[in-house]
């Protein structure tokens, strides 16, 4: 996975910084003197490390910062991983599609009942006060703008 | 001088300026909490409400509630891992994982703690300073202040990671940032670059989004993947344990501590620069106070030098930032341009007259910014176990909440669903970093200077030619960022050519 993950982005930076110095070439000096005094060396740095990822695969480095744990390794890990990826999309299409107020109290009741095992009465507590946390604060005291869903606005019920 | 500072005082001690630095703490303790929602944009809120009020209690409700922020973000940076605010994101590498490691309670003591000494600082340097800043201020021109950005990000790349490899990574991780930040319309020539004719994409990428993305989204993940809470199946009963050692650790490297204090305060100084890069040289300076490699491993796992650096120098970074707004009328920050807002406002100009005539009210700044930190510290002292149990509790408790929370905090960005594609995208960015050991902070640092960088590249190219290059301060810049990515390689084969005598 580390390496993996590490030819993953270093390819994927050798590719921004190559299309972005590319595309910088046609404008004006003004505007490409920046762009083309950072691309130029972070697609050669990229290309070192992609180099030396290939030619070393076993060489580790170590950031100086969180670490993902080690507690489900291999497949159940990859497994859980793809999982939390699906709750998080699951989430921004809820939102797209019924809006957040509606999104909020899903998002929690399904988390907790499919995910956490919960009960139906904790689960849909839960779910309302985090609703209510929600309404009171963002919308009723901040007046933050929340559009309706797509699926709301096709009812014409927004 | 000693009147005026008595007087200051006395002027927020009125019972009305208290209530409204009160008012002002509430609402500032709470923006601080919530990610997503920045002190400047609720500055900005705020301001229609000093209307009415005198110049002392406008300030008092001002500064009262910008100048708590950076504290209580910080407690969402250790507690949850998520930036509870732009100027925060630095103490997650270390706050977080102190958190996880049930060491909550000590985090939060010592990110408090320093941030109260932070604070005093930041104040005392802009009681103190007013009267020679100004030459410092001036010295500074495009030259320096990209000479310092460079400073910056070769220090925390150079110091991010371990050995030449990791170096490298460090720099292609700051280089990356630096090019992220060109996304958007270019100031000089006005062209769209990288937008590819999208409307969003015009005003370049929002630092919010970015920095939940990259920070929150792997720490997510993670806590989904483990099932557990934050801090594991660690004993409940050591997690609110602490708080007080972590004021120890506070006075234990208390020169740490007002170091980091003083780079805060000069960042603050140096206009455009900002806290979200106070924040990151005051780590750099801390991961670079390791005296061995060995050591330095320990930084980003829960070493408290990583929470006490950035800790102090959000906070001592308000005192800094309103030395050129109240001197020159300069604004250092966007928060303090909107604060300039509010000098207009209250019927204030800004520059000698706040030194002469309004000195009373320049120094009733001073003690609200030293009232109101203390005030919040000793009120996050009282909430402390409280809060530290929130690492106890059950994962999949936390995980909506938390998406929730980092959903909303990046929609209010810019009210658009593009901040929330942004941030995901960034957050498999993020993640992959994470899993590939390769170093966050040095992209974040990129992403906030690229502007910077780019502008006095471009005016130093512009106004000096390449006589730039040989400006004294710019060499001693020079010297000082060849310095920093040596002295880590220079440390290092040190240890290793001990190692090895030893065996």
């Amino acid at each position: 996975m580390h390496s993996k993950a590490s030819l993953i982005l270093g390819a994927g930076f050798m590719l921004l910084a190559g299309a972005a110095v590319i595309i910088a070439m046609d404008w004006p000096m003004k505007a490409k003197l920046f762009p083309l005094a950072i691309g130029i060396p972070v697609f050669c740095m990229a290309t070192a490390e992609v180099v030396w990822g290939l030619l070393d695969p076993a060489a580790r480095s170590e950031a100086m910062e969180f670490k993902l744990s080690e507690q489900a390794p291999g497949r159940a890990g990859a497994g859980r991983t793809v999982r939390a990826i699906v709750w998080m999309v699951g989430f921004l299409a809820a939102i797209v599609l019924l809006g957040y107020p509606f999104a909020i109290p899903l998002l929690v009741f399904l988390y907790l009942k499919l995910q956490g095992r919960e009960g139906w009465v904790l689960s849909g507590v839960f779910a309302l006060a985090v609703w209510g946390v929600f309404y009171v604060v963002f919308d009723q005291l901040l007046h933050l703008p929340f559009p309706a869903g797509w699926i709301l606005q096709w009812l014409g019920l927004a | 001088m000693i009147d005026a500072l008595l007087e200051g005082l006395l002027l927020v001690l009125q019972w009305k300026a208290f209530a409204f630095m009160l008012l002002g703490i509430g609402v500032g303790f709470w923006v601080g909490l919530l990610p997503g929602l920045g002190g400047a944009t609720t500055l900005a809120l705020m301001l229609p409400f000093i209307y009415a009020m005198t110049p002392v209690e406008g300030f008092a409700f001002l500064l009262g509630m910008h100048s708590v922020v950076a504290t209580t973000g910080d407690i969402t940076s250790v507690l949850f891992g998520i930036p509870g605010e732009g100027t925060t994101a630095a103490t997650i590498l270390d706050g977080h994982a102190m958190a996880k490691k049930g060491e909550a309670g000590r985090a939060l003591g010592a990110v408090l703690a320093s941030s109260l000494v932070g604070a005093l600082v930041g104040a005392a340097a802009l009681a103190l300073a007013i009267p020679v800043v100004r030459p410092l201020v001036l010295t500074f021109g495009s030259p320096e202040l990209f000479m310092i950005a460079i400073v910056g990000i070769a220090f925390i790349a150079s110091l991010s990671a371990q050995g030449g490899r990791g170096m490298l990574r460090g720099f292609l991780a700051g280089g990356v940032g630096l090019m992220v930040a060109t996304v958007g319309q270019d100031p000089q020539a006005g062209i769209a670059r990288y937008t590819f004719d999208s409307l969003y994409l015009w005003n370049g990428l929002d630092l919010v989004p970015v920095l939940i993305g990259i920070f929150a989204i792997p720490e997510i993940v993670d806590l989904i993947v483990r099932g557990t809470s934050i801090a594991g199946d660690l004993p409940r009963s050591r997690l609110n344990q602490g708080a007080i050692e972590g004021v120890k650790d506070t006075f234990r490297h208390f020169w740490l501590t007002i170091r980091c204090s003083l780079i805060g305060t000069f960042i603050g100084i140096m206009p455009g620069l900002g806290g979200a890069v106070a924040q990151w040289l005051a780590y750099g300076h801390a991961a670079q106070s390791a005296r061995t490699a060995e050591e330095r491993k320990g930084f980003g796992r829960g070493d408290v030098r990583g929470v006490l650096g950035p800790g102090a120098a959000n906070n001592s970074k308000e005192g800094g930032s309103l030395i050129p707004t109240v001197a020159f009328g300069v604004p250092g920050s966007s928060s303090m341009a909107i604060l300039l807002g509010g000098f207009f406002l209250l019927g204030l100009v800004p520059g000698p007259d706040m030194l002469t005539t309004h000195l009373a009210v320049t120094f009733s700044m001073v003690w609200t910014i030293v009232l109101a930190n203390v005030i919040t510290v000793i009120a996050c002292f009282v909430l402390l176990n409280h809060l530290a149990r929130v690492t106890a509790v059950r994962g999949h408790f936390l995980v909506p909440v938390i998406l929730v929370l980092v959903f909303i905090g990046s929609y209010t960005t810019n009210n658009h669903y593009g901040d929330i594609l942004l941030m995901l995208s960034f957050g498999a960015v993020g993640y992959l970093m994470v899993a590939g050991g390769w170093p966050r902070a040095p992209f974040v640092l990129g992403l906030v200077l690229g502007k910077i960088v780019e502008n006095n590249l471009y005016i130093s190219v512009a106004r000096y030619d390449a006589a730039w290059l040989t400006r004294p301060v710019v060499l001693v810049l020079m010297a000082l960022a060849v310095a920093a990515i040596l002295y880590p390689l220079i440390q290092a084969r040190r240890s290793g050519a001990r190692s090895e005598k030893h065996a």
